[in-house]
């Protein structure tokens, strides 16, 4: 499939998104935040991991989600099962792991060391004769709706979500279906604190128009062919809530080449760079590399309607040499300075926002996704602005 | 034993971008002017085809003490050679604060 060099192209193809303007509420409303927080963080299905975090039975993680001052943790039992508890003892409810992550087969409270097994069930009370008779088969860790898509760990705060997760995904089942995932290791983290609402970050990550501009100095012909001044997105496909643009990469991405000495490592791609946004707040990035492809995640976190926490994970081949880990430190390098670009703006965007000088966007053709985005926030939230 | 393998002896008197962590190399290229990271980028530069020929001898988990610490100072080179070659200057954008961005290692 090629890209198309035409005007408006999106819009004609897609006339349920709109054309209009959008309003800039969402990014800097109080009282649409804490909408934000039961209609969407409250009910729809988060991202919060992948399983290569809990390879081995008595692993554990904890994600704590802010925004719905929950703290969940994730366990992978003795039976090999994934499940995710709220982290609160069932005493008087203090965090039961104060570790980010590690390994071990019982969680202890702190408090009155209450013992807890990996699959949640309470396994000892300290001084249990002294209490008034405890049922402990119902005083085990309460568990939170966990399900898994091609090794993605999403969980769901709602205690009866109206849909599956892969009812929630809908076609994007369908794009990725039969992807291996699995030879990828999450090779480098990064946690940004951002003056910024979350999705004023996401915004901005989730189009290519900037990028000749904002990244003159870094990428600038990345998505642009020689002799074309402006990108042209290869194709934007919409799935329920959720988006993907997909951009050929004429001028290159700074991935290296790595896998030199293996079989090819490939994952579903419609250009060279496709990129998903799940909503409400995570995003995949798929990215063709010579020999094996690569792929990034990015959580964006709510601190506050001013405020967010944008986790940031990249997954390549492990370097099978100390060359090709060099090669990736490189490619790592130049991709952190990009994101570092972007931090900057994120931040001077939300500044102009919260000034309130204007009420709405303005969107053009290749940012349809956007638009799309903000068009499912506010049905999501019962809302029109 | 000497601080780095033999036939790299003059990269001894870039000890300091020995570096074992992504922050410390991220900072240190902060902390650096401009002329202290061109004259390192520039010294290893040459050197970039040998340092990896020689390291790739050894299997990623089994350097030795010697090697490894040429392996540092590689991914310190790999560090500035974002400063030299894109921006120019130490940092990406003005202003722009070292520790907002923190890799988790």
């Amino acid at each position: 499939m090629k890209t198309v060099m035409a005007d408006k192209r999106w819009c004609k193809k897609y006339p349920h998104v709109g054309t209009g303007p959008v309003s800039t509420e969402p990014n800097i409303s109080p009282d649409l935040y804490e909408l934000e927080k039961e209609k969407v963080f409250r009910k729809c299905w988060l991202n919060v991991g992948r399983v290569d975090q809990l390879p081995n039975p008595g692993d554990y993680f904890v994600a704590d989600i802010e925004v719905c001052s929950v703290s969940i943790l994730l366990t992978r039992g003795r039976d090999g099962t994934i499940r995710a508890f709220h982290n609160v003892c069932s005493h008087r409810s203090n965090r039961l792991v104060w570790d980010k992550s590690g390994c071990d087969s019982t969680s202890t409270c702190g408090f009155h060391c209450w013992v807890y097994d990996s699959d949640g069930k309470l396994r000892s009370i300290t001084d249990e004769s002294n209490f008034h008779d405890p049922d402990k088969k119902a005083l085990g860790l309460t568990p939170i709706h966990l399900e898994e898509w091609l090794g993605f760990l999403f969980i769901n705060l709602d205690p009866n979500p109206e849909q599956t997760l892969y009812e929630y995904l809908g076609g994007v089942v369908e794009e990725l279906k039969g992807a291996n995932f699995d030879p990828f290791k999450r090779v480098f983290s990064y946690e940004v604190n951002e003056k910024a609402n979350w999705k004023t970050a996401l915004s901005a990550q989730n189009e290519l128009y900037h990028v000749p501009f904002q990244h003159h100095a870094t990428i600038p012909d990345f998505a642009v062919k020689k002799d074309e001044r402006y990108v042209r997105l290869q194709d934007v496909r919409f799935h329920g809530k959720h988006s993907i643009y997909s951009s050929e990469a004429p001028g290159g991405l700074p991935v290296p080449t790595l896998g030199s000495q293996g079989e090819e490592v490939r994952l579903p791609l419609i250009g060279d760079f496709d990129f998903y946004t799940i909503f409400p707040n995570f995003a995949l990035l798929i990215i063709r590399g010579e020999q094996a492809d690569s792929f990034i995640v990015y959580n964006f976190w709510p601190a506050g309607v001013g405020a967010s926490k944008w986790d940031i994970g990249f997954y390549f081949v492990p370097p099978k040499n100390v060359g090709e880990r060099l090669a990736l430190e490189y490619a790592k390098c130049l991709t952190r300075d990009v994101l570092q670009e972007d931090v900057v703006a994120h931040e001077q965007v939300q500044a102009g926002l919260a000034s309130r000088a204007k009420p709405h966007f303005q969107f053009q053709d290749e940012e349809i996704q956007i638009r799309h985005f903000h068009k499912v926030w506010e049905e999501t939230c019962g809302v029109s602005l | 034993m000497s601080l780095l393998p033999p036939g790299f002896d003059e990269l001894e008197r870039f000890e300091g971008w020995i570096l074992a962590s992504e922050k410390e190399r991220h900072a240190r290229r902060y902390d650096s002017s401009m002329d202290e990271i061109r004259d390192f980028y520039n010294a290893i530069k040459p050197k970039r085809e040998a340092i990896v020929e020689y390291l790739n001898q050894f299997p990623m988990d089994e350097l030795p003490a010697d090697a490894n610490r040429l392996f540092m100072m590689g991914l310190s080179f790999m560090e500035v050679s974002i400063a030299v070659e894109f921006f120019g200057r130490q940092q990406p954008v003005e202003g722009y604060d070292v520790d907002q961005m923190v890799a988790i290692e």
